[in-house]
């Protein structure tokens, strides 16, 4: 039964009793942790909500932004609902012995929770007090495989932007279109665009853009890391996103605002190719960063004959130099960028050749992996004056 | 539950609907008016009028039925000082370390937050704002507009500034309220990004004959007295403690009593000895000095034959008595000087000294001189 229909099944009840095993009630309170507020004052966020029906309980986590509905296995005496204190529960159930665990609605919100011989009351708030959650809808679902999805977010998020004043940009946005998935993230200094074609996504007609919030795409890659579900159910309507990873439902309110357009942005005459090992350029870079302004963190490239020289100084800690042996035969050329950004490419790329491509010391590089493997991965960082 | 249920001013009330009917409410706006002429009230109305589930077609103008999933939450907003004690107390209960860095919100519905001042400095602080720019943006999730209440105007200066950035581009589903008792203490550059509705004081009358249908219980006379002692303010009325009231004035009474017949200070000090230091007086002593304002200023009226505009009535025998001898210099001197006790008392001066200085300064016949 998925989740919604056991939610729909308790609701008007207040009685609630339940047994469960402690493993599997823990597995689940691990996974939602993330999702429950720590630093609020509105209660009710900093509660679970329980819903007993059939033999499943399901649990659900919200701190308005994002939700996440998941759950388990139970054998159900009374069917109802409950809420509970989401930290207490987690660090009280960690310390449980592994046994079957009784969960009891009581009067007034109390809630009792007995293994072996422990026994704990908590006390919760009203059921009516829980935002009520979007429901999944039942047409338009696209069927995404957990690791294309997984390598998508991993090469995209973290070029997502952190500033509030770029609220477009606070997210990732995500293309689908019939035979191929596209993500592109920016923060306006740097672009992190990745496809994957040779898909076939059911349901997609023509070309359905949206825009994942990075809190959203945080854990919906923490979900993916922790599942062994092969396909993840996509879904939206007009104020919601829906990704059903196997018995989890994450739902996420949608930004408002129109992605920049990036495609402009795109390098399409960057004919200075170098191909370079990435452990050597992080390691190199790594090294000379350690040189450059603490606040620009500017590292210069000097592209000559057969050599690419990276170099950083600042009044402060001095300078430094690094150089690499490349197979390069055009015109010297000089350009800065901001070493984090190549860092985190590097990360992102993993083991591996990479391509270098530039044009000017004007104009945006783009790096990208020398093998073609199955994503088409190419990052865009925009050049430093220096 | 509607629009109806807010009394007095008819007319502000009836510009919102109409704003709200052509969808043409601003995204910004500014509730001005004194203490408990019912902002914060209008301000949690118009919420419900504009996510109401079932808005009822009554008289063509835009109204919330009360009853409504999303009414009945947005409505919960309403006892705004329950909702901040029970967030003080979530607040109390976290670690050391995150109390520090949570900060004050009240929300009953996922498109509706309320943002009080953050005590104890009684503020509205930067992390706030910067949570509204954040959550901002997320569409409405369970109604059609999403709504942010400041509930107080003394803004942090980083908090005011980061707010002008929404004022200025609020996301067209997006409304933002500030509440203010004087809308001048914002920033000019805020005011002029938002638009200004001010209620107003109510007449006498209205507030007797509102306070006849929600304080049945209260004698005629008493009803009569609370009106024109709440200054117009039907929020202040409603919760007009008069007992408290009248111990502070008899309070007051005697502080003046003392200073215009300078004779025994038994009494005095009997009295200013009960206003001790520490949070728990500072709300004892301000209903004092608002007495006390309000007897100097019944005296004033007095003093101008204009006995009909005195607001402690049910005292008139003791103020005429008073009155023969407070001239116009004693009084304007009395009043300074209270203005002097309290900004004492924000430099944490001694609560009883303070008093007890008041009084010996305004002594007409100082004892000392009599012998």
């Amino acid at each position: 039964m998925p989740v919604e229909a056991i939610a729909s099944s308790a609701i008007g009840t207040s009685t609630m009793e339940i047994t469960i095993s402690k493993f599997e009630l823990l597995r689940e309170l691990a996974a939602t942790q993330g999702v429950v507020e720590r630093k609020t004052t509105i209660p009710i966020l900093s509660n679970y909500l329980f819903e007993a029906g059939g033999d499943r309980l399901s649990l659900t986590a919200t701190d308005l932004d994002l939700s996440l509905r998941t759950s388990c296995n139970a054998k159900v005496k009374r069917e109802g609902a409950c809420t509970i204190p989401a930290r207490k529960l987690h660090d009280y159930v960690k310390l449980l012995p592994d046994a079957d665990i009784t969960i009891k609605l009581l009067e007034n919100h109390w809630v009792s929770i007995r293994c072996g011989r422990s026994n704990t009351k908590m006390v919760g708030m009203a059921r009516s007090n829980f935002p009520s959650l979007p429901v999944f809808p039942t047409a338009n679902v696209v069927k995404i495989p957990a690791q294309v999805l997984r390598g998508m977010i991993a090469r995209t998020s973290f070029a997502i932007a952190n500033e509030e004043s770029r609220y477009t940009l606070n997210g990732a946005l995500m293309v689908l279109k019939p035979e191929s998935i596209t993500m592109v993230a920016t923060d306006g200094h740097r672009l992190a665009h990745v496809e994957r074609s040779n898909e076939k996504f059911e349901g997609v007609s023509g070309e359905l853009k949206t825009l994942v919030p990075k809190k959203a795409m945080d854990e919906l890659r923490s979900l993916v890391d922790s599942t062994d579900v092969e396909t993840i159910e996509f879904a939206k309507d007009d104020s919601t996103l829906f990704f059903r990873i196997g018995q989890r439902l994450l739902t996420s309110r949608q930004l408002t605002g129109q992605f920049p357009n990036f495609e402009a942005v795109l390098p399409k005459d960057n004919t200075r190719i170098i191909s370079l090992h990435g452990e050597d350029l992080g390691a190199a870079i790594a090294r000379v960063a350690q040189f450059a302004d603490e606040r620009s963190r500017a590292v210069r490239l000097k592209l000559e004959k057969g050599e690419l020289k990276l170099s950083a100084s600042s009044t402060e800690t001095g300078e430094s130099e690094d150089s690499i042996e490349v197979d390069y035969n055009g015109e010297p050329l000089t350009v800065g960028f901001n070493a984090q950004y190549i860092i985190d490419f590097l990360k992102a790329a993993g083991a591996g050749d990479v391509r270098l491509e530039l044009k000017d010391s004007q104009s945006a590089g783009q790096l990208r992996p020398a093998e073609s493997e199955d994503y088409k991965y190419r990052y865009i960082v925009m050049p430093m004056r220096i | 539950m509607s629009f109806s249920d807010f009394h007095g001013n008819s007319e502000i009330v009836h510009t919102v609907r109409e704003m709200l009917t052509r969808h043409r409410f601003p995204h910004g706006v500014i509730l001005a008016g004194p203490a408990g002429s019912g902002k914060y009230t209008l301000a949690a109305m118009i919420a419900r009028a504009m996510n109401c589930l079932n808005p009822p077609a009554g008289d063509g103008f835009a109204d919330f039925c009360g009853k409504c999933s999303n009414c009945i939450r947005i409505g919960q907003l309403e006892d705004l000082e329950s909702r901040c004690a029970e967030a003080m107390e979530a607040r109390e209960s976290l670690k050391e370390s995150e109390k520090k860095e949570t900060r004050l919100f009240i929300q009953t519905h996922p498109d509706v937050l309320v943002i009080p001042p953050d005590p104890p400095q009684m503020m509205i602080k930067v992390d706030q704002v910067r949570r509204v720019i954040e959550s901002i943006y997320f569409r409405p999730a369970e109604g059609r507009e999403r709504v942010f209440i400041f509930t107080d105007s003394a803004f942090m200066k980083e908090a005011a500034n980061s707010l002008l950035k929404i004022l200025e581009e609020p996301p067209d589903y997006a409304t933002i309220f500030l509440l203010t008792e004087n809308a001048g203490e914002l920033l000019p550059t805020i005011r002029s990004r938002t638009m200004t509705l001010q209620l107003r004081n109510l007449a006498l009358e209205e507030i007797e004959s509102y306070l006849a249908r929600h304080r049945p219980e209260w004698k005629p006379q008493q009803r009569a007295l609370v009106a024109r002692l709440s200054e117009g303010a039907v929020g202040r009325a409603r919760n007009f403690d008069l007992e408290g009231y009248s111990a502070a004035r008899a309070d007051a009474l005697t502080i003046l009593k003392t200073a215009l017949s300078g004779s025994d200070h038994t009494e005095l000090f009997k009295i200013t000895e009960t206003y001790r230091a520490g949070a728990e007086g500072r709300e004892k002593i301000e209903l004092l000095l608002r007495c006390l304002y309000s007897l100097l200023q019944d005296l004033l009226f007095i003093e101008s034959n204009s006995a009909p505009l005195v607001r402690n009535t049910d005292v008139m025998s003791e103020l005429q008595k008073l009155s023969q001898s407070a001239d116009f210099a004693w009084l304007s001197s009395a009043a300074e000087r209270l203005g002097d006790v309290e900004r004492g008392l924000r430099r944490n001066l001694l609560r009883s000294l303070s008093l007890d200085a008041f009084e010996a300064a305004l002594e007409k016949h100082p004892a000392g001189m009599r012998g």
